[in-house]
Order: structure tokens, then C-alpha cells, then sequence
């Protein structure tokens, strides 16, 4: 709680010179490599790409919810006055524009979807307008047809790149004029800015990964996404800030003091996340109602308890105790390595949401048609199989990020006038 | 404590003038705040204030009593609608006393140092609410005295409590957010207490010194106490934060395990605990609004924090607003006809009423917040606070006696209408709040001095820096 | 520095015309937070140990400046949460698991999500009384007293006042040195603080730790008596502290009541009708009587509700040996044990031969007539309507049967392969 300031230090490297068009060049090196070897194996999978279409889903949505995660930060700041991340916020800014390349990845399984491809949601097959097993299905075919679906998807493209946009603008603005009403802009702007942020989070959520069940619905769904994406987000932010400073640049001005709150963040959206998902786990399973339990029925049996059981120690349990310690978040060595930690457990979680929805299909045993899987909790249908192709599409998506991140690097790293930097430098915890 | 002690003065360094200034200034806040608690005769406003609660309080009783000797059919509950004002009054009392907590502990975990000057005053606020919340879910058993059945203890009659039961999980929850919240707010008092214990020894008033210097544990500012003092107090703050959370969120589970429509959706967690935030900062500004104006405090309950407080209220609003706007959505896209009839009767059924005033006064009231002019106007904002205390009120009345008048089976869907003796008894705990918090703001410390003068610039004097 | 005008330090003060005690230490008083946390610097670098501030507010930076090693506090609290968390469960698992589960709406006895909320309550609340508790008790408070609260400028601690003080048992005290150092540290005012010539006003009177005693043993009295109460024994009926509904106004079984010309509260049947499911219309089955044009007659069959088995033929035996075996022997030969018995006492007992072919009442009665005697008893023999079941009666009228032919019965009645042992031997020839 102290007023003190500090100015940013004579010799200090804000500037990003030619850290971005590195970053970009590896991240595009590693998504194309990556991108061929899922496609082979994806051909060769022999469900005609479906497999590879889910791990697509799972992975895109692992690098968007990076995205929503780090945006968050910047539109609290702004929204709070706040005064601690100021040092790191243009870091933050930058990562958050990575948004419109997320969107144009996300093409990879919005077009085949719009083409006509069946295998990948349940509602874009013919047989989810069959009123006599889809009785509760057909209603809202309308809303989960592809063409809709893709409009939607492109709608929260345009306005998540918009509002990461402006603020990233006018931050780098403000670099050059040092005028505080700029940040008064910025501040009024981030009010219904977030709310649109909510609404589009939300509904992205319902879209992309809750319509993966189209007949299990929960209405804490897209603030159970938004948690685990604020995870992803600090940790990527913990991971981009250590890593330029690796590089010699704002060495003066980013301490373990930061690195403390970031991982305060952490944490608290660690257990955030948890409380969501318990909330929504502990009542399905109270009220007991099959249209809603089948869902949980198809992950806690068979090979996909241990997944269940992974994520909960993994993303939850185990963070949880070791970052309550102060010393964990301030030491470099152990902020990477929950950072890591929570990035690859946060990739599990949304692999755990989407891909027993992989085992849904229609079968014929003898003569008749069973539907299966996930929508009728049959727990014949339980492995979980990983595949490579989980892994290889996970690391291309990652190496897209890499690129979105590397193409706004650049300029400042540090919003050198914004009027709260003084702050931020100075800033300590108790 | 007086000088006859043999001391030998060395006369030092004559103090600077800005020092002088800083002193001046802590002085300053003591006196602003103590001289409420010291006025020999209480402020007229103050008086006419408390008897209005006594009259309400006592009214309380009297249908308490009732209630008690006669039973539970005095109030409107019937066998289709058995939660009505009840179970409506204990959510929206718990809720109030949220903000509170949330002052406490969250504005203090985001350094957000304007907190201080009311921080006292809610959290004192939070643990009246608790106790008046407290009174429904043991009245509305039926027979009270038995309420101690619920605590484990070896019995003969073969039974333990039914810890998976939502209505446990609240004994607990409430029960350990009460003592959390009192032993949080006794223990910011102490530093506070010991300031008017050191006051009236100055001034000779033995009595008051005694029973404050007994309050303040012999509290004696010691930097090493301090020390400790401020780690318990962050990791309390810490500790306090999850509990407030946790509190409504079992609260909520009280509706949410249950399979009824309108009561199973799993959002009710955080819908609730911004409900019960926004619902708490109208209160706690309902209450500080006139006090500051009546008390002089205007220069430490500033304009300032009156338009941050406007400002969550507007966040938490639109919270609230965002959750309703998902439970309608997913009503539609769940395809259940149950649910789909659940809200649709929400909006036309017979408590239509208490819908629109619901929607009315929580999404379109705080609305008016986005207007620099109303955050700034405090007349303005008083009376919104009362119209959002009121929309909460409807809003759990709206969730609990609407769905459960038009339940599954159309053979029990029936209306409901309060009796007096529910009114009485929601009006007796209006009463016994307004009492307990009169006679806190009369007698306790009412802005926490100590906080104040750690956030005020002076404190930085003579630092070198 | 200080200049002539100062008063020896080693003089007691005899000028005030008070008896000073014991010095107890020096206190100095600083005019900002600043000059006290450089001066704290100062006493610590000199190598104090005993000494300590007084501030009305936490001061920042003056725990480093101090010295102040971190406080174990935090560690205390997290083993206290984590008996919290243990401790919920342990409660639950115990009560509604082990020792008494019941099987509420079907939710398992041990049932971790609904298990959670109230360990997580009980965390946090052994959390809090650990730091409360612990933070007051390793502050060593309450304190009723402490000797710095006899110097007049303390008592300004809690309004204004920034104070230092080094205790005289600290190593380095020194009546003379100390105050230079303190003075020398910016001090505004520096004094002597003498403990009160009288010793005995250091301890606490002897009446509050009377009264302290005598209130705690009184406060235990309660719990005392409920100790007694739920160990020893009463003849006394119970207090009825809240009535409820222990005292009825309805009837009970037995008492008298004036309403009834007869003075009982118990009522008979009424006239003309026959209790739910006392009907028994079924005459063969009931009554083992059969209606034909001749009239009634015993019934010779066995009723069509009953499946002839052998398991309806072991249940017999299983009550013949019961209730007819006492009398008519288990071989139904009439010599069982009360005979036997009464004989022995030089009476007589006589049950009827059940199975004796030269007097065939009982193998020639009808089995209707032999289920009515079962039912209704014949001269000395009681009727055991009220202790069998009518199927248990037939069932009994089959074994009597089954004995009948059994205790009749030739070598050749038995099926070839029982027939082992049942040969009479060879005599013995010569």
C-alpha cells in the first residue's frame, strides 16, 4: 500500500527490436511443421479426419482461451485503475492481438463444419433431426445449424480483435503524447467492453465446446471456460514476461514482485476454476437428472476417471497447496515450472471436455442402430485413446499462438508514459 | 498514567513543521472519530432513529412469539409453496452481510486503500445481517428448541446429523462465516479500542477506560504486534475471501441440488455471491449515506467512494443481469419443457409483478450508474440503494415462492400470500439491525482510525525515500 | 546532539518528591514514521535485541528496519486448516458412514462431492481460530499491563505518537549511552522509565485472579452437571423442558374413558363388518370345509392355493416339530415329552396315536377335519389358530400325512437306491 514511485531505469531495454519478427518466424516454423505431421496422421487415422478434426477443436480452443485469459488483464486494469501491471500490461496487450490469428486458425474446423462436414458435431449430422431420438435436439437445430454457428463464430472474432485493437492503440498512443486523458479513454472503454467480453465468452464456450454435447447443457459452462482460460492466460503471461527478460529486455523494471502477483492471479483463478467446475460437477450429480448426468456418467467411468482424476490433482489440488506459499510465485524457477504446469493442465481440461464426445456414433450391431457414447452415457464406449495426432495439432496450435504473440511485439514493451508506470516500478507486496 | 513516575526528560530536537502537519492530521482523524462515541448526550437524529427500530424490533418479538407458541401455520407457507418469506429473508439478509466481508477482506487483498473508511461500519454491519439471517432457517423449523439437534453429539435416539444435506452444509457455512466475521472485525477493533481507552484514561472517565481497556486485550502498538497483527489480518483477509464466496454459494446450493426448475442450474454459485455483493453495497450505503451527512464523516466517507461503491454495484448488477440473461438462454437450449415453462411463468404467471419489479430494479436501476453526475449525487444514490435492496428482496422471493407455486404436478400449483406474522417478523429483523447498528455506531469505533492513518500520505513523513 | 542543558541521566528523578523503582528502560519519541524507522535502524545496527516501537499504525518498512524475523504464524494456520480439512471429513465419514448410515435419497454413505462443502467450512474455521488465536497469543496478549504505560508520551501511541523503546535488561543498555544513541537518532523527547517502587503492584491484584478462578469454576457447573446427569442413573421421569407433543390429549390402549358406556377406551369390532383382508371367503382354505349338494363336508383334497411340495412338506415338519411334537412325539406316536413327562410323575397324558393303523381315527379323518382339530383343538388340546397361519396348518396336515405313511410303510415303499441300510441283518446261523 505504498504511494512511492520509481522511474523506469536509464539503462533499461523496452524495446522489442527484433524479438517479435523472431518469435513469429519460430512460432510459424513450429505450427507449419507440426501442422503437416497432424495432417499425415490425421489422414491415416482412418475415420476420415475426425479424429483430427476433435484435436483441432481441442487444441484451437486451448490457444483461445490463452487469449480470452491474458485479454482479461488488460481490460481489469484499465477497468480498476489498476496499478501493479502496468509494467507488464503492453506484454499483455500484445499477446491479447494475437486474437485474430487464433481466428483464422479456427477456420481449420469452421470450414470443413460449414462444407458439410457430419463427423464433428453431433447437431451438423443428419441424424440430430430425427425428432424420435433427438426429441430435445430439434428445437435448436436453427441455432446450432453450421451456417449460424460460423456467422457467430466470426462475430466474436471481429469483436474480440476489435476491442483488443483499440486498446492495444491507444496504449501505444499513450507512448507517445504521455497524456493521461488517454487512459481515461481507455478506462471508460473498458467498462462495456467487458461486457461484451462476457457475452462473447460465454457464448464462445456454449458454442464451440458445450454444443459438443448438444443435449447436455449447463449454465455455468462459459464461466467455468472463462476460470480455466484466466489460468491459461497468467501462466502464458508469466511464461512471455520471464522469457523477454531471458532475452536482457526489462531486466530493471520486472521483478519478483510482479511475478508475485502474477502468480497471486494464478492461483486465484486455479481455485476460481475449481469452484466452478465443482459447483457444476457437485450439482449435476445432486439432482441426479439423466439429461444432465450422462455427461459426467461418460467421464468418471472407465479409462476416463483417471483423466478426471489427473485434472484434479493436477490442475487443482496440487497448484493449489504449492502456490498458496509466497516463495513459489516469486522464484523464477518455480513460477515457470506452475506455469507450465497449469498450461498443460489446462490443455487436458478442455481435452476432457471435448473428446469423449469423440466415441458418439452411430453403430449398427447386427441390424439395428445404436446411438452411443456420450449422449446416451453408454459406458461400453469409455476409452479414452490418446493419440498422436492429440499431441502434434496441440503443439501446431501452440506454434500459431507463438506467431500471434511475435507479430505484436513490437515497439515498447513497456507503455514508457503511461502515467501509472511510476507505480507499477515502485510497486510492492507486503 | 500520570507523570509522577520519575522520568528524566532530555528535550531532544524541537519537531519539524511538517511533522507537526502529519500529527496534526492523525489527531485529527481520532478526534473526528471518537467525538461520535464520546458525545455525552446522543444526536437527536440518532435517538429518533433507535426508537423507530425498538418499535420495529418489538414487533418482531411479538411474532416470534406467536410463531413459537403457536407454530409454523401462522405464517402463509403451505404444502406447495413451504418456502416463502422465510427462506427468502435469510438468503437476502446473508447476502447483505457479503458486501461486508467483501470490503474487508477482497478490497484489502486488491490494495484497494479506499476501503478504510467504511470497512468498520460493513463489517459490522455483515455480522448483524448474519445474526438477523440466522433467526429464519431456526424458526422456520418448527420447533426451535430442538435446533440444537443439528450439531453432532452422541445421542440415544441413533441419529447424526445429514451432512450431505444442503440445509447442513448452511448450519456449517453461516456458522463458521459469523465467527470468522466477528473475531475479523474484534480484531480490527482492538488497535481502535485501545486509542478510546487511552482517550478516557486521559480524560478520567474510569469506567469507559476499564471496559475499552479490557476490549483492547491491553493492546499497546507495539511494532513487533503489529508485525504479527498484520500477517493474521492478511492471511484473515485471505482465509475470507474463499468463505464469502463459499457462504452464498451453499446458500445457493440450498435451491440448486434440488431437481426443481428454476432451482437446478448450476450458475446459481456466482450468481448468487454477486447478487449478495451487489444487494450488500446498496445496504451498506444505505446505512453510511445518512451517517456520514449526520456525523460529520464527509471528509472520510468521501464523495470518492461513494462513486467506487456506485461503480461495483453497477459491476455486480450487471453480473446479476448477465446470469439471468443465461439461465433464459439455456432454459430454451436445454429443450426441457419444464424449464422452458419455469421461465416463461416467471415473466407471465401470477407473480408477474414481482418479476418486473425484480428485473426493474436489479438490470434497469443500476443502469443510472453509468452517469458521473447520479455516482456523485449521494440523495440520488441513497434512494437507488434502497430500489436494489428491494429488487434483491423480489429477486429470491421471485426464485423460490414462483417456482414452487408452479412445480411438476398442476394439482399442487396454488398461490401464496404472507401473513402478518411473516411481515412482523421480517420488519422485527429490520428492527433488531437497525438497532444493533445505531448502538455500534454510537458506542464502538466506527471508522477503523488505525487503517485511516495508515493510508493517509502522512504516513510517509520524514521517510527518505 | 544534545548540550549542557540536559540533567544527569544517573539522577532518579528525586526532584518529582516520589521514590522511583527499578529502571525499567528508556523510551524516545520521534516526530514521523521516517525518523523512527531510521532510528529503529540505528538501535538495531548498534546491536540492541530488547527493544521495540510504538506507532498507531503499522509502519511501513519497520519490521526490516527492526530486524523482525518473519513470524511462524502462516505455518501455524496452514496445519490448523489442514486439521480443519481432515477433521470435516473425518466427521462426516465417521457419523454418516461408519457409525450410523442411513440411506438418504439414495446419495452413498461416504459421497465426497456432497462431503466437500462442509470440509471446506470446517477448513477455514479452524484456519481463522488459528490465526486469531494464535496471532493474540504469540503477541502475548492480553497484557493487563506493561510498566511503558506509566511515561505520559505513550500514552499518545494510539492517537499520534511515534515511540522507541529499549528495555534495561537488553545486554547493551546502558543508563547513559542509550539515550545519547537515541537522541543522536533525531528523537524529540527522550525519558527514563521506572518500574513502580512498590513490587507488588506489578503482579495482577489478587482479587481479579480471584475473580477470574471463581468465574471460570462456576462457568464449568453446567457442563458438571450435565456429566452427572448423562452417567449415573434416575427413577425420576424426565424433565419436560418444552412439552412438545409429549403430553397427547387422545387415548391410549387400556385407559378408561367415561364416553363409552363400558368404560374402555378400547372398542371392539363393530357388528356386520370384517376388517381389510379378514374376509377369508375361501371356505376349503379357511375353514377346510367344502360346500357341495350334500351339504358341508371336510374337504379331502388339499387347497388349490397351495403348490404340494416337498418344501411344503419340510415346512410341516418344521412346525409339527414345533408346536405337535411336545405332545403327539416325533414320530407322531403320541409319547412325546409331556406325556413322557406327566407318566413319569405317575399320571396320565393322553395324545392321540397319530399313525397307528389298528385305531385310524387320525388316518381316516378327512383333511379338512384334521386341519379344524389344528385349527380349533379337541378336548384337551388347544387350538393353535392364534400361533399358525392357516398354510402353515395345511402344510402341517401334510406332513401328518407324510408320517403316517412313513411310519406304515414296507421295504418296498422305499425307491432302490435309499434302501441301503434299511435291510434287517441276517440272524447270525450257528
Amino acid at each position: 500500500m505504498s504511494a512511492l514511485q520509481k522511474s523506469l531505469h536509464p539503462d533499461e531495454k523496452y524495446k522489442a527490436g527484433k524479438l517479435g519478427h523472431s518469435l513469429q518466424r519460430i512460432g510459424l516454423g513450429i505450427a507449419a511443421v507440426f501442422l503437416v505431421i497432424s495432417l499425415v496422421l490425421g489422414a491415416t487415422h482412418g475415420d476420415h479426419w475426425k479424429r483430427f478434426l476433435y484435436s483441432y477443436v481441442v487444441a484451437w480452443s486451448y490457444i483461445f482461451s490463452i487469449c480470452v485469459g491474458v485479454f482479461w488483464l488488460v481490460l481489469l486494469h484499465h477497468l480498476v485503475r489498476g496499478r501493479w501491471a502496468t509494467v507488464v500490461r503492453r506484454i499483455a496487450e500484445a499477446m491479447s492481438m494475437a486474437f485474430p490469428i487464433v481466428f483464422v486458425a479456427g477456420l481449420g474446423f469452421i470450414i470443413p463444419l460449414v462444407a458439410g462436414y457430419q463427423d464433428l458435431y453431433y447437431w451438423a449430422h443428419p441424424d440430430a433431426h430425427d425428432p424420435e431420438i433427438n426429441h430435445t435436439l430439434v428445437h435448436k437445430l436453427g441455432w446450432l445449424s453450421p451456417g449460424f454457428f460460423a456467422f457467430r463464430y466470426v462475430v466474436y472474432g471481429a469483436l474480440y480483435t476489435a476491442m483488443a485493437t483499440y486498446f492495444i492503440r491507444k496504449s501505444r498512443e499513450q507512448d507517445g503524447n504521455g497524456d493521461p486523458k488517454i487512459s481515461e479513454k481507455l478506462r471508460i472503454a473498458s467498462a462495456p467492453a467487458m461486457i461484451v467480453y462476457a457475452l462473447i465468452t460465454c457464448f464462445a464456450a456454449f458454442d464451440i465446446l458445450m454444443s459438443m454435447a448438444p443435449k447436455w447443457y449447463s449454465t455455468i459452462y462459459g464461466v467455468s471456460f472463462w476460470g480455466s482460460a484466466c489460468v491459461g492466460g497468467f501462466a502464458a503471461l508469466a511464461l512471455m514476461v520471464l522469457g523477454i527478460q531471458r532475452t536482457g529486455r526489462l531486466t530493471h523494471s520486472i521483478n519478483s514482485e510482479h511475478y508475485h502477483d502474477i502468480g497471486k492471479w494464478m492461483f486465484a483463478f486455479t481455485f476460481f476454476w475449481a469452484y466452478t467446475a465443482f459447483s457444476q460437477f457437485m450439482l449435476q450429480w445432486y439432482g441426479n437428472l439423466p439429461e444432465e448426468t450422462v455427461w459426467y456418467k461418460y467421464r468418471l467411468f472407465g479409462d476416463w476417471q483417471w483423466v478426471s482424476i489427473a485434472i484434479l490433482v493436477g490442475f487443482f489440488a496440487f497448484p493449489f497447496v504449492f502456490l498458496m506459499s509466497r516463495w513459489t510465485k516469486r522464484i523464477v524457477p518455480s513460477l515457470v515450472f506452475f506455469a507450465v504446469w497449469q498450461l498443460v493442465f489446462h490443455w487436458l481440461d478442455l481435452y476432457w471436455n471435448v473428446m469423449p464426445s469423440y466415441d458418439w456414433q452411430t453403430t449398427f450391431h447386427g441390424a439395428a442402430q445404436i446411438v452411443t457414447g456420450p449422449l446416451t452415457g453408454n459406458t461400453a464406449y469409455h476409452h479414452v485413446g490418446f493419440s498422436p495426432v492429440d499431441i502434434t495439432v496441440w503443439i501446431s496450435m501452440i506454434g500459431v499462438l507463438l506467431a500471434g504473440f511475435g507479430r505484436n511485439l513490437h515497439g515498447n514493451l513497456i507503455p514508457v508514459k503511461d502515467p501509472t508506470l511510476g507505480l507499477s516500478l515502485a510497486h510492492e507486496n507486503l | 498514567m500520570s507523570s509522577a513516575d520519575a522520568t528524566m526528560e532530555s528535550p531532544g530536537h524541537p519537531g519539524h513543521p511538517e511533522a507537526g502537519k502529519a500529527r496534526e492530521a492523525f489527531r485529527a482523524v481520532t478526534r473526528d472519530v471518537a467525538w461520535v462515541a464520546e458525545a455525552p448526550r446522543p444526536h437527536k437524529a440518532w435517538l429518533a432513529a433507535l426508537g423507530v427500530a425498538l418499535i420495529m424490533l418489538a414487533v418482531g418479538l411479538y411474532s416470534i412469539y406467536v410463531l413459537v407458541t403457536t407454530g409454523v401455520g401462522v405464517w402463509g407457507n403451505s404444502n406447495t409453496v413451504d418456502w416463502a418469506w422465510d427462506i427468502t429473508n435469510f438468503v437476502w439478509w446473508i447476502g447483505i452481510g457479503h458486501a461486508g466481508t467483501l470490503i474487508s477482506a477482497v478490497l484489502y487483498l486488491t490494495r484497494q486503500t479506499w476501503r478504510v473508511s467504511i470497512n468498520r461500519s460493513a463489517e459490522a454491519m455483515t455480522i448483524f445481517a448474519v445474526m438477523c439471517a440466522g433467526l429464519f432457517p431456526l424458526l422456520h423449523t418448527g420447533r426451535p428448541w430442538l435446533a440444537w439437534w443439528m450439531i453432532p453429539h452422541p445421542n440415544d435416539m441413533q441419529m447424526w446429523p445429514q451432512f450431505r444435506s444442503p440445509l447442513m452444509w448452511d448450519v456449517f457455512a453461516v456458522t463458521t462465516y459469523m465467527l470468522t466475521s466477528i473475531l475479523f472485525w474484534y480484531m480490527g477493533m482492538v488497535p481502535d479500542l485501545a486509542t478510546f481507552r487511552d482517550r478516557c484514561a486521559a480524560k478520567g472517565d474510569k469506567l469507559r477506560a476499564i471496559i475499552y481497556g479490557s476490549l483492547s486485550l491491553g493492546w499497546r502498538g507495539s511494532a513487533r504486534q503489529w508485525h504479527r497483527y498484520e500477517r493474521a489480518y492478511l492471511i484473515l483477509a485471505g482465509l475470507a475471501t474463499p468463505l464469502v464466496f463459499s457462504v452464498h454459494s451453499v446458500v445457493s446450493f440450498d435451491f440448486a441440488t434440488s431437481q426443481l426448475p428454476g432451482w437446478h442450474t448450476t450458475i446459481f454459485p456466482p450468481y448468487f455471491v454477486a447478487g449478495a455483493i451487489f444487494s450488500g453495497f446498496a445496504m451498506v450505503f444505505t446505512l453510511l449515506i445518512p451517517a456520514r451527512h449526520l456525523f460529520n464523516l464527509k471528509h472520510i466517507i468521501k464523495d470518492e467512494h461513494l462513486e467506487a461503491a456506485c461503480k461495483i454495484m453497477l459491476g455486480t448488477g450487471m453480473m446479476v443481469g448477465l446470469a439471468y440473461a443465461t439461465e433464459f438462454f439455456i432454459a430454451w437450449y436445454s429443450g426441457n419443457l419444464f424449464e422452458n415453462f419455469a421461465f416463461i411463468n416467471r415473466a407471465f404467471g401470477p407473480f408477474w409483478w414481482a418479476y418486473f419489479l425484480m428485473v426493474g430494479c436489479n438490470v434497469l436501476v443500476p443502469q443510472a450508474f453509468w452517469f458521473k453526475k447520479i455516482r456523485r449525487s449521494p440523495m440520488i444514490i441513497f434512494v437507488l440503494c434502497i430500489l436494489v435492496n428491494v429488487g434483491m428482496w423480489f429477486e429470491r422471493f421471485v426464485i423460490i415462492a414462483t417456482s414452487l407455486a408452479r412445480s411438476f404436478l398442476p394439482a399442487q400449483w396454488s398461490y401464496y400470500t404472507p401473513t402478518r406474522y411473516d411481515v412482523g417478523l421480517f420488519v422485527g429483523t429490520l428492527g433488531l439491525f437497525f438497532t444493533l447498528f445505531l448502538l455500534f455506531f454510537r458506542y464502538a469505533p466506527v471508522i477503523a482510525i488505525s487503517e485511516v492513518k495508515g493510508a493517509m500520505p502522512e504516513a510517509h513523513a520524514g521517510k527518505k525515500h | 546532539m544534545t548540550d549542557d542543558h540536559t540533567h544527569d541521566p544517573a539522577d532518579h528523578g528525586a526532584g518529582y518528591g516520589q521514590e522511583a523503582g527499578p529502571l525499567y528502560g528508556v523510551l524516545a519519541e520521534y516526530d514521523t514514521p521516517g525518523e523512527l524507522l531510521e532510528a529503529a535502524r540505528k538501535v538495531r545496527d548498534a546491536g540492541y535485541t530488547e527493544f521495540d516501537c510504538y506507532s498507531p499504525f503499522p509502519v511501513h518498512g519497520l519490521d526490516e528496519a527492526m530486524g523482525i524475523k518473519r513470524t511462524i504464524l502462516p505455518i501455524l494456520i496452514f496445519v490448523g486448516g489442514f486439521t480443519g480439512t481432515c477433521g470435516g471429513l473425518l466427521l462426516q465419514w465417521w457419523c454418516n458412514a461408519y457409525n450410523w448410515p442411513w440411506n438418504i435419497s439414495g446419495k452413498p454413505a461416504w459421497s465426497i462431492p456432497a462431503n466437500v462443502p462442509i470440509a471446506f467450512e470446517s477448513t477455514i474455521l479452524i484456519a481463522v481460530f488459528t490465526s486469531f488465536f494464535g496471532m493474540w497469543i504469540l503477541n502475548k496478549l492480553p497484557q493487563a499491563w506493561h510498566p511503558f504505560f506509566r511515561n505520559e508520551r505513550f500514552n499518545h501511541v494510539t492517537d499520534d505518537a511515534f515511540l522507541l523503546g529499549i528495555e534495561a535488561r537488553d545486554q547493551r543498555f546502558d543508563a547513559e549511552v542509550t539515550p545519547k544513541l537515541l537522541e543522536a537518532a533525531g528523537a524529540i523527547g527522550v525519558e527514563k522509565v521506572h518500574l513502580d517502587p512498590d513490587p507488588a503492584s506489578r503482579h495482577m491484584p489478587k482479587w481479579i485472579t480471584a475473580f477470574i478462578v471463581a468465574s471460570t469454576a462456576f462457568a464449568l457447573i453446567p457442563f458438571a452437571i450435565a456429566a452427572k446427569a448423562r452417567t449415573s442413573h434416575s427413577t425420576e421421569p424426565h424433565l419436560h423442558i418444552f412439552p412438545d407433543m409429549d403430553f397427547q390429549p387422545k387415548y391410549k390402549s387400556d385407559q378408561p374413558m367415561d364416553l363409552f358406556g363400558d368404560g374402555r377406551s378400547n372398542r371392539g369390532e363393530l357388528v356386520g363388518t370384517v376388517a381389510r383382508g379378514s374376509l377369508n371367503a375361501d371356505d376349503v382354505f379357511y375353514r377346510g370345509l367344502e360346500h357341495s349338494e350334500a351339504g358341508e363336508q371336510w374337504t379331502t383334497g388339499f387347497p388349490r392355493q397351495l403348490e404340494i411340495n416337498e418344501q411344503l412338506v419340510k415346512r410341516g415338519k418344521n412346525r409339527f416339530e414345533i408346536y405337535c411334537a411336545p405332545c403327539h412325539g416325533y414320530d407322531g406316536r403320541g409319547m412325546g415329552a409331556v406325556p413322557q413327562r406327566v407318566a413319569a410323575t405317575g399320571g396320565v397324558w393322553l395324545a392321540r396315536n397319530l399313525v397307528d393303523v389298528s385305531n385310524p381315527v387320525s388316518i381316516t379323518m378327512p383333511n379338512g377335519q384334521l386341519f379344524n382339530t389344528i385349527s380349533n383343538g379337541y378336548n384337551t388340546m388347544m387350538g393353535y389358530a392364534a400361533q399358525l397361519s392357516h398354510a402353515d396348518r395345511w402344510a402341517i396336515v401334510l406332513y401328518v400325512r407324510a408320517l403316517q405313511r412313513s411310519q406304515n410303510a414296507s421295504l418296498d415303499d422305499v425307491p432302490p437306491d435309499h434302501r441301503s441300510g434299511m435291510q434287517m441283518p441276517e440272524a447270525p446261523t450257528r
